[in-house]
């Protein structure tokens, strides 16, 4: 089944500017974890921000958990985004608050506006906050500030807090590249090993094609907004690579 | 090598770089033309005595030691006079506390980056351009004839003055703060209250609060002002002996108002860098 299609997807960021994508089609399996690779400039950030329109659409067709994500009123995306766990490059965390506001920060999507303000999760989302706090190795950092952690831990509080959606889609903007080798393997092992034991699909911009190649099941290739290759891992040659990033965009 | 070695290896005829260029160097100092010819033109056109300027301040020292020497302290000292520094004290604490209340909806609406609504933009923007469009003795004016000469008018006057004041400062904060919090929090389903109060509110905590305190800070100041034009405190009394030509009186009026504002100023530097200290 197909949790996620994409088709002659077009985004432009203002009338006159350039087309960042250029019609792009495809689609996520629900047993997917698919890399998207490319060039820097290539469109692989527009285009994930483009699924939950966090960068709005200027043509095609997004159709996410069997919805038209471009027909959805802004309460209806709101109630379409909390399915849809996200985790970013630069972390995004709140860094003047604790690591476990922080996660239950997930929630929002699911919490009323009092209980927001006072931040008065229920306590069924403090239990599950702990249990993915717990699963992703911080437990002993619950009350200290985002930014009094390191960059691996704080990629390990997003993650913590995508889950805390119960997210039938994982969007990753290049979740390792403010990270070392060494942690970045270990934070994709991470993100890989609860996707599958969640058996959330997962759609990864990345643009270390090893981690690509060693993680991910699919890979699709962009190059200038446009989609160049398109296939199982294995199938990935030498060639398609070299075509992939043949023309640098500078 | 040497310095002649290394001159000797320049080639003679290599390429130049030079830090003004055609046409940006013509606007530059262009520009600056324009500004020297206009105010050499205000000079010429207001007429300004250069020497009559020099000897205004000979002739003040004069006239402040003739007819404001010395200065009354006994005035300022007595019961009355010392209940309206009180006065004072709380109508500018009540306004800026009011104001900065206010003007943190209107802020946030007005913050180009994180706006709840494309209608809720120019309502906020308006709210704190028209608070600051009118000045606060206008503002005193305005609301003396409304509400009647006293402590009521006053605050009204000066909780509209911090909310130009603080709405414009606390707009600026929020429209400079990082966005990838609010990104995330848009993604996770957040509405824009919960965007603000998650990815907005921790960012810009500590720099409000030095804000707020620079309000107060600044309302005091204007609360004296405020008083002369009917709002109570201690302008009240400055305008009664002013007119009533007291003026070794007014001169320890004008005395008290400094002082008062000097301790408003250290108390407010003080708290500031104790809340930056903080983070």
């Amino acid at each position: 089944m197909n949790v996620l299609e994409v088709s002659d997807l077009k985004v432009r960021y203002s009338a006159k500017g350039p087309e960042i994508l250029k019609g792009i089609d495809f689609e996520v399996k629900d047993d997917d974890f698919l890399a998207i690779i490319g060039p820097s400039g290539a469109g692989k950030s527009t285009l994930i921000r483009a699924v939950n329109r966090l960068v709005e659409p200027t043509g095609g067709r997004i159709t996410l958990l069997g919805e038209d994500v471009r027909n959805l009123n802004p309460r209806q995306l709101r109630g379409l985004r909390r399915n849809v766990g996200m985790i970013f490059q630069e972390f995004n965390l709140i860094n003047r608050m604790s690591v476990m506001d922080n996660v239950l920060s997930g929630r929002l999507g699911y919490t009323g506006n009092l209980r927001s303000l006072f931040r008065a999760f229920p306590q069924s989302d403090v239990n599950q906050a702990l249990y993915y706090l717990d699963r992703v190795g911080l437990s002993d950092h619950i009350n200290k500030r985002a930014d009094e952690l390191s960059g691996g831990q704080r990629q390990r509080v997003g993650i913590a807090r995508a889950l805390m959606q119960r997210p039938k889609l994982l969007l990753l903007d290049e979740p390792t590249s403010a990270l070392d080798p060494k942690i970045s393997r270990e934070v994709m092992h991470l993100i890989r090993d609860i996707a599958l034991e969640l058996k959330v699909p997962a759609l990864c911009n990345i643009h270390d094609v090893q981690l690509a190649k060693e993680f991910c099941n699919r890979i699709i290739g962009m190059q200038d907004g446009i989609k160049k290759f398109d296939g199982a891992t294995e199938t990935l040659r030498d060639a398609d690579l070299e075509e992939i990033y043949a023309m640098e965009v500078l | 090598m040497t310095e002649q070695a290394i001159t000797a290896k320049l080639p003679s005829n290599g390429p130049t770089w030079s830090r003004y260029r055609y046409p940006e160097s013509l606007y530059r100092f262009g520009t600056l033309l324009v500004v020297v010819l206009f105010l050499g033109y205000s000079l010429h056109f207001l007429n300004v005595d250069i020497a009559k300027l020099i000897g205004a301040l000979g002739r003040l020292v004069g006239v402040v030691s003739d007819r404001y020497y010395p200065p009354d302290l006994e005035y300022v000292l007595d019961r009355g006079y010392l209940a309206a520094i009180l006065d004072t004290l709380q109508m500018s604490f009540l306004g800026s506390f009011a104001g900065v209340c206010l003007a943190v909806p209107l802020a946030w609406f007005s913050a180009g980056n994180v706006t709840p609504h494309r209608v809720m933009f120019p309502v906020g923007r308006l709210g704190v351009i028209s608070c600051r469009a009118i000045h606060e003795t206008i503002w005193t004016i305005l609301f003396v004839s409304v509400l009647g000469f006293g402590m009521l008018a006053g605050v009204s006057a000066l909780t509209m003055f911090c909310i130009g004041f603080a709405g414009k400062l606390f707009a600026d904060e929020i429209e400079a703060i990082d966005m990838g919090p609010v990104e995330a929090m848009q993604s996770a389903g957040a509405n824009p209250l919960q965007v603000f109060l998650f990815a907005v509110v921790p960012q810009v905590r500590v720099a409000f609060t030095g804000i707020a305190i620079y309000t107060w800070d600044v309302a005091f100041r204007a609360a004296t002002v405020v008083g002369f034009f009917g709002g109570g405190g201690m302008g009240w009394y400055l305008k009664r002996n002013v007119q009533q030509l007291e003026n070794l009186r007014v001169a320890a009026i004008i005395l008290s108002i400094i002082a008062m504002v000097l301790i408003a100023e250290f108390l407010s530097g003080y708290l500031r860098s104790a809340v930056n200290r903080a983070k």
